[in-house]
């Protein structure tokens, strides 16, 4: 791919065309993280760097006065490239942020309607609304990340709390969609993309059935998968699971963001886990 | 100071927003033109039928910016989700003709991978070019708005400025049941319209700021829209993605978009005087039958119940009851 030809002018990267987003610009850097910096890397980099907000987190586009979700894949690039004191307030912002639905007034009002549910505290997309399936995974592996670096004990609590929050959302089918498995009783389908990035996030938990369950789920739709973000979560998903990440389709890649995946999950290296 | 139990507090609060509700001083709506066409089937009818509603509805589209707002959620080749893409073409070729510039745009609530979504919805090859026609509203570039008057929380939202710089929004939706709402018609279908790049999938600060109430702030965000229901074949009990394919035959279609949706959920059974979100937009008042004036097919003809799981039997319209199909679970 190349990225210079593919980059505009502020130094980010579009999700297709059009202007930079954070996300794309992320990803594209995780990917040349494994396959070396390269002329575009820095513009990349001071792009990212400018998209901090004074709250500590990301903005997702330099038009957007509020900090979201990609703060964690901000806290996914190497700290060294981002700055150390960078790297820190992404992971302070994302230790502010849980799902409106763990905090004290939803639980009590759950309570007082009769409903027992755990409700652990996962990551939402934008603040003050609920935890989902790729925010928390994406949270969970920027607090792995930064427990290797750190004994703060906190991170060890999220990070268990985002899982236990991804376990409580499995699809009657083993796998993952966004993060409603049901609806006035009825089973709701899961995806390839957020099985994927969600069985990417529970590596090195211990083994279970929902977990073997998940795996075969992953292996299942990575073998009609037809989307390139949908292969490319599913490979890193099983890889990080030990388990083979085989595939026949060859999936289109229509965006930067499939491009950068397609790259990352193919690498010996997987920049989400090391 | 008087002691409240929860129960008394509680119902004192909802008289309290009631008694404000019933305060507002009665609104009233022009009446206005709403096309119900017959259309059997997704063939090069559906090109004729939609070219007529533009001239029978005299839509000024010289020169215009118009964007093409379709439902498209999921796919799934055994059922009906989305706009049927011979619409969304037939819509394309209707208003290009007319002398418009047009783009077709949305921003799916679920799925991240919008293109590969449109693509396996068949709209790649039922629409040429496709790709240069289409804007992903999940990643466009986006301004802040403010609501004024909200009927939701929000004060504000981020949208799109495909949507915002155009001169005529086109919600060219699907005939749907829907889980949470009802039904979902033209006005839902605006939901696309928030960026997902900013507010995630699902576009869930619309959920806690009320799903009836955001459907109208973000109606009322863009004045000038037309709207064509696409009810040639629709989905009836769980919808919006899970239920079934239920073919209505219709195409409907208006500027005055609460109007075709209230027209679409008689022709589906529903009352609209009990659709949470049409009661908001127009009051309950408003929703009558002579509140619009029906063109083309009378709504008697075309009319045909739309299955509704049991949480939502409450909205039959009661005039349904023994006509048509019986309501089921």
């Amino acid at each position: 791919v190349n990225w210079k030809d593919r980059q505009n002018p502020d130094g980010g990267w579009a999700y297709s065309r059009g202007c930079s987003w954070t996300e794309p610009t992320a990803l594209v850097l995780l990917a040349q993280s494994v396959t070396g910096f390269e002329e575009s890397s820095e513009p990349g980099l001071n792009y990212i760097r400018s998209a901090v907000r004074p709250d500590g987190g990301w903005r997702p586009q330099s038009g957007v006065d509020e900090s979201t979700w990609v703060t964690s894949l901000a806290a996914l690039l190497p700290a060294d490239t981002l700055g150390g004191d960078r790297y820190e307030s992404a992971i302070g912002w994302l230790k502010g942020q849980t799902g409106r639905e763990s905090g004290w007034s939803y639980r009590l009002r759950q309570r007082l309607a009769g409903n027992r549910d755990d409700f652990p505290e996962g990551w939402p997309w934008f603040p003050g609304a609920a935890a989902w399936v790729v925010p928390t995974s994406l949270g969970i592996l920027a607090f792995e990340r930064a427990r290797r670096h750190s004994g703060d004990a906190e991170l060890r609590t999220r990070i268990n709390a985002g899982r236990r929050f991804l376990l409580s959302k499995i699809c009657a089918d083993g796998g993952w969609n966004y993060g409603t498995n049901r609806v006035l009783g009825r089973d709701g389908d899961s995806y390839p993309e957020t099985t994927g990035i969600a069985l990417l996030a529970l590596h090195g938990a211990p083994p279970s059935p929902a977990l073997a369950r998940a795996k075969a789920a992953a292996a299942r739709h990575l073998s009609r998968c037809r989307t390139a973000e949908g292969t490319a979560w599913l490979r890193m998903g099983l890889r990080a699971h030990g388990e083979k990440a085989e595939y026949d389709l060859t999936p289109v890649l229509r965006t930067n963001t499939d491009a950068a995946l397609s790259i990352i999950a193919a690498a010996e290296r997987n920049p989400f886990l090391t | 100071m008087t002691n409240l139990t929860r129960r008394q507090a509680v119902a004192t609060g909802l008289a309290g927003a009631a008694l404000t509700r019933c305060a507002r001083p009665p609104r009233r709506f022009p009446v206005t033109d709403v096309s119900v066409v017959k259309a059997s089937s997704y063939g090069p009818a559906v090109y004729d039928i939609i070219g007529r509603l533009l001239t029978e509805h005299r839509l000024d589209l010289r020169g215009r910016r118009v964007v093409l707002k379709p439902n498209l959620v999921e796919f799934d080749e055994h059922t009906c989700i989305n706009t049927h893409p011979v619409v969304v073409h037939a819509a394309y070729e209707a208003f290009r003709k007319a002398g418009a510039s047009v783009r077709i745009a949305e921003g799916p609530g679920h799925r991240r991978g919008t293109l590969d979504l449109a693509d396996a919805a068949g709209y790649f090859s039922a629409v040429p070019r496709f790709d240069e026609l289409f804007t992903d509203l999940n990643t466009d570039a986006v301004s802040k708005r403010d609501i004024p008057s909200p009927e939701s929380k929000l004060t504000s939202l981020y949208l799109p400025h495909t949507v915002l710089d155009c001169d005529l929004l086109v919600s060219l939706a699907k005939m749907k049941t829907h889980h949470w709402a009802g039904a979902t018609l033209a006005m839902k279908n605006l939901f696309g319209l928030v960026p997902g790049g900013v507010y995630g999938w699902p576009k869930n600060v619309l959920h806690w700021a009320g799903i009836p109430e955001s459907i109208v702030d973000l109606h009322r965000l863009f004045p000038r829209q037309f709207a064509i229901v696409d009810g040639i074949v629709g989905m009836e009990g769980n919808g919006p993605i899970q239920g079934t394919p239920k073919t209505a035959g219709v195409l409907v279609a208006g500027s005055d978009v609460a109007a075709v949706d209230a027209t679409c959920c008689r022709i589906m059974g529903i009352d609209p005087r009990r659709i949470e979100y049409l009661k908001i937009a127009r009051g309950e008042e408003n929703l009558g039958e002579s509140a619009f004036r029906q063109i083309g097919e009378p709504i008697r003809s075309v009319k045909t119940d739309f299955a509704l799981m049991d949480a939502w039997s409450g909205i039959r319209d009661s005039n349904a009851r023994g006509s048509g199909e019986a309501p089921s679970g």
